[in-house]
C-alpha cells in the first residue's frame, strides 16, 4: 500500500486528500490573490494616485474608501468565532459543536484579512508596523483598531483555536499519515488524559468568557473611529458603536452559515452539520438582523426629523440622492433576509439553501451599509463651501479586495486539507 | 507664553489670492495643493448676487480633531499653538485628513520625483531657458529640509514624499526665525495678521481689539486660533464661483 493511499485512508474529513475539484478550487484562489498582490505592488511602486481615493476639501474626494470599508467589514465577519464557541459555552448548544472550529477559522483569517486590508490602504505601510509599536497612541481611536482587534482579539482567538484543536492533533499523531509530524508538533504533548482534558475544558471556559467582552469592546473600538468624529457629519453619534457590534454579528453569522453549508456539501456531513445548526443560527441572524434594522430607523428617523443643513443634505444624499440605490439596496436585502429566516423560523422547518441565500443578502447588505458609512459622509459631508464631492473605486481597489477575499478562500481551504475542520467524533 | 494666532480681516480681503501663491512658493507644495486657501463665494440670484472672500489656511486649532486621532503622535500641537506634522514619521493612514472639518490637509498621493516634476519649474527646459536666458535656477526652499523648533522633528514642508500628509504649518520655517508666515508677509492690503494673541499689546491684539470677530465652525469646539474679523461665517446656500484645479496633470 503506497503512502498516499494510506493517508486516504487514515486522515478524516478529506485532510490531505486533493481532488481535481480542490485543486482547482486552490488554483483559481491562488491566481486571484497573486493578481491582488500584484495590484498591491503597482499601488506601492506608483503611489495611491492609482486608487480612486483622492483629497478632502478643494480636491473633493475621499481619502477613505473601499480599504476601509472593507478593513470594517472583515472585522465585522470575525464576530462569528467567539460568540459561537460562547453560545456553546454559556448557553450549552451542544448541536453547535460540529461548526465551532470553522466559526473561529473564520473570525482568525476574517482577522488576519482586516489587518492586511488597514495595510492596503497606509500610504507608509512599512513604517506603519514599525511607528505602531514605537509611538502608538491610546488617546486615538485607530488604537483599539491595531491594539484591541487585531492584537488582542487575533491572538486570543488564535490561543482559543489552537487549546480546542490540540486533543484532536494527538488523536491524529498516532496514525501513520504525511502529516504526523506536524500533528506530533500541533498536539505538543498533549495525550488526553483526563487531567489533561480537564485543565483544556477550563481554559476554553475562561478563554471564551474573557474574549466576550473583548468581542464588544474591539467591535465598538471600531465604531468609535467614525462615532467620535464631530467634523464629519453623519459619523458623529453614540449608536455607531453598538450598531458596529450588532452589524459585525450580522455579517459574521451570515459568515458563518455560508462557510457552514459549504463545508456541508464539500464534505458530505450531512450528519454532523445538521439542520439544527442552521436553525440556531438562522434565529441568532433573525434578532440581530432586527437589531439592526431598528438602529436604521432610529437614526435615519432622528436625521430626518430636524438636523442641521450638512446633515441633511447627507441624509438627502442616502435616502434620495447618489447613494440611494444602495441604501435602499441593502435595506431590502436586509428586509428580505428577514423575511426568509423569519418564515422558516415561524413554520419551524429550516431550508440550507435558503438559509444561505440569507447568509449572502445580509453580507451583501453589510458591504453596501459599511460603503455607507464611509464614504458619503467625506464627498458630501464638506462644512466649508467646498461643495459635493465624489468617488468611484479603480480597478486597482477592486482587485486588492477580491484578492482578499482569495486568500481568505485560501486560508480556510488550505486549513480544511492539514486539519478536520470539524471536532472529530469518537472513532473517528 | 507666546500663544501664536492668524486675524483674516474680510472686510480687507479682495480675493487676491497672492497669499496662495506666496505659500506655494515658499513651501512648494505641489500641484493641486493649497495649504492656503481663498474662497471666492457668491450668495443670492442674479441680479442680487453678494461676493465674498474667505482665506482658509489651517485653524491650528487649540483642541485639534487630527492631533486627537493620529495613531502615531505625527501630528502633533506646540505648546505655542502651530499644529505640524512630523513628515517621518507619518505613517499615512489619513485619518487626520477624514477627522478635520476644515478640509486642509493634503495626502501625497504619488512618488516624490512625479510630485516634483509637477511643482517644480524645469528652468532648463528649453522653452523656459528661452524666456529666463537660463540665468535663473531652478528653485527649492533649502528651510524645508531641516528640522524644525525644540522638537528638532521634520515639520515643515520637506520633500511631499509620497504616503504622508501635509497642511500649512504656519510657515514654522519661518516663523522661528522670527519672521512672518509668508502668505501675511505678501497680503497686498495686510488683511492678514500674524502674531502673540497673549501679549496684550501685540500689534495682531491691538488689531483685533474691538472689533467683531468670529472663528470657522467654531461650534464645533475645536477652537481654532485663526480669527476672522468682519464679514460673516459662509452661509448654507453659498456657492463657489470658480473651482480650483482637483486633478494633478502631468
Amino acid at each position: 500500500m503506497t503512502a498516499e493511499t494510506m493517508t486516504k485512508r487514515e486522515l478524516p474529513q478529506g485532510v490531505g486528500m486533493l481532488t481535481p475539484g480542490w485543486l482547482a478550487f486552490f488554483a483559481v484562489a491562488i491566481i486571484a490573490a497573486v493578481a491582488g498582490l500584484l495590484a498591491y505592488t503597482n499601488q506601492l511602486n506608483q503611489g495611491m494616485i492609482v486608487t480612486g481615493l483622492r483629497d478632502l476639501g478643494t480636491v473633493r474626494g475621499a481619502p477613505w474608501s473601499l480599504y476601509v470599508a472593507f478593513d470594517v467589514y472583515f472585522v465585522g465577519v470575525s464576530f462569528a468565532g467567539i460568540s459561537t464557541a460562547a453560545l456553546i459555552r454559556l448557553f450549552n448548544i451542544e448541536k453547535l459543536k460540529s461548526v465551532a472550529r470553522m466559526a473561529e477559522l473564520l473570525t482568525v483569517v476574517a482577522l488576519l484579512l482586516a489587518a492586511l486590508a488597514i495595510m492596503a490602504d497606509l500610504g507608509q505601510p512599512l513604517r506603519g508596523i514599525v511607528n505602531l509599536f514605537r509611538y502608538g497612541r491610546p488617546q486615538s481611536p485607530f488604537f483599539g483598531t491595531f491594539a484591541l482587534v487585531i492584537a488582542g482579539y487575533l491572538f486570543a482567538s488564535l490561543a482559543y483555536l489552537y487549546i480546542t484543536s490540540r486533543k484532536d492533533a494527538a488523536r491524529l499523531a498516532e496514525r501513520p499519515s504525511r502529516l504526523r509530524g506536524l500533528y506530533r508538533v500541533w498536539a505538543a504533548g498533549y495525550k488526553d488524559t483526563p487531567a489533561q482534558r480537564q485543565r483544556d475544558r477550563l481554559v476554553t471556559f475562561w478563554l471564551a468568557l474573557a474574549i466576550l467582552p473583548l468581542l464588544i469592546t474591539a467591535h465598538s473600538s471600531l465604531g468609535f473611529v467614525f462615532g467620535l468624529q464631530v467634523g464629519r457629519p453623519g459619523w458623529f453619534g453614540s449608536l455607531q458603536a453598538p450598531a458596529f457590534v450588532v452589524m459585525a454579528g450580522v455579517s459574521g453569522i451570515g459568515h458563518l452559515i455560508i462557510l457552514a453549508a459549504l463545508v456541508r456539501s464539500a464534505l458530505r456531513a450531512d450528519r454532523r452539520i445538521t439542520i439544527d445548526v442552521f436553525a440556531w443560527l438562522g434565529r441568532l441572524l433573525l434578532v440581530l438582523v432586527f437589531t439592526y434594522l431598528y438602529f436604521t430607523v432610529v437614526e435615519v428617523l432622528t436625521t430626518i426629523y430636524q438636523a442641521s443643513a450638512t446633515e441633511q443634505g447627507l441624509s438627502d444624499a442616502l435616502l434620495t440622492g447618489r447613494y440611494a440605490w444602495i441604501f435602499w439596496g441593502s435595506i431590502a436585502s436586509l428586509l428580505a433576509a428577514v423575511a426568509i429566516l423569519g418564515w422558516m423560523a415561524l413554520m419551524r422547518s429550516w431550508s440550507v439553501g435558503w438559509s444561505v441565500f440569507a447568509g449572502i443578502l445580509v453580507n451583501v447588505a453589510a458591504v453596501g451599509k459599511r460603503y455607507l458609512i464611509v464614504v458619503p459622509s467625506q464627498t458630501h459631508g464638506q462644512l466649508l463651501p467646498y461643495g459635493t464631492g465624489s468617488y468611484s473605486p479603480t480597478w486597482v481597489e477592486y482587485v486588492i479586495i477580491a484578492g482578499l477575499f482569495a486568500l481568505g478562500a485560501l486560508m480556510i481551504g488550505g486549513f480544511m486539507k492539514i486539519f478536520p475542520i470539524m471536532p472529530m467524533e469518537e472513532g473517528e | 507664553m507666546t500663544k501664536y494666532a492668524m486675524a483674516v480681516d474680510l472686510d480687507r480681503c479682495q480675493g487676491c489670492r497672492a497669499c496662495m501663491e506666496a505659500c506655494k512658493i515658499e513651501n512648494n507644495t505641489p500641484q493641486a495643493v493649497f495649504w492656503m486657501y481663498v474662497f471666492r463665494t457668491e450668495t443670492g440670484e442674479y441680479p442680487d448676487t453678494k461676493q465674498s472672500f474667505l482665506p482658509r489656511p489651517c485653524q491650528h486649532c487649540n483642541n485639534p480633531p487630527c492631533v486627537k486621532v493620529c495613531p502615531v503622535g505625527a501630528r502633533f500641537r506646540r505648546e505655542e499653538g502651530i499644529v505640524l506634522t512630523d513628515f517621518e514619521r507619518c505613517i499615512g493612514c489619513r485619518y487626520c485628513e477624514v477627522a478635520c472639518p476644515y478640509g486642509v490637509n493634503y495626502f501625497n498621493w504619488r512618488q516624490p520625483m512625479a510630485a516634483l516634476e509637477a511643482y517644480e519649474l524645469d528652468f532648463t527646459d528649453p522653452d523656459t531657458s528661452a524666456v529666463t536666458g537660463g540665468v535663473i535656477p531652478s528653485y527649492k526652499n533649502p528651510d524645508l529640509d531641516q528640522l524644525q523648533g525644540e522638537e528638532q522633528r521634520l515639520t515643515a514642508g520637506s520633500a511631499h514624499n509620497v504616503g504622508v500628509i501635509e497642511k500649512c504649518t504656519f510657515c514654522v520655517q519661518r516663523v522661528d526665525k522670527g519672521l512672518q508666515p509668508a502668505c501675511v508677509e505678501t497680503c497686498p492690503v495686510s488683511a492678514l495678521q500674524f502674531g502673540d494673541i497673549e501679549d496684550t499689546d501685540s500689534p495682531l491684539s491691538v488689531y483685533v481689539r474691538n472689533r467683531s470677530t468670529f472663528k470657522l465652525l467654531e461650534e464645533l469646539g475645536t477652537d481654532p486660533s485663526v480669527i476672522y474679523l468682519g464679514g460673516s461665517p459662509p452661509p448654507s446656500d453659498v456657492r463657489e464661483i470658480e473651482r480650483p484645479l482637483t486633478e494633478v496633470t502631468s
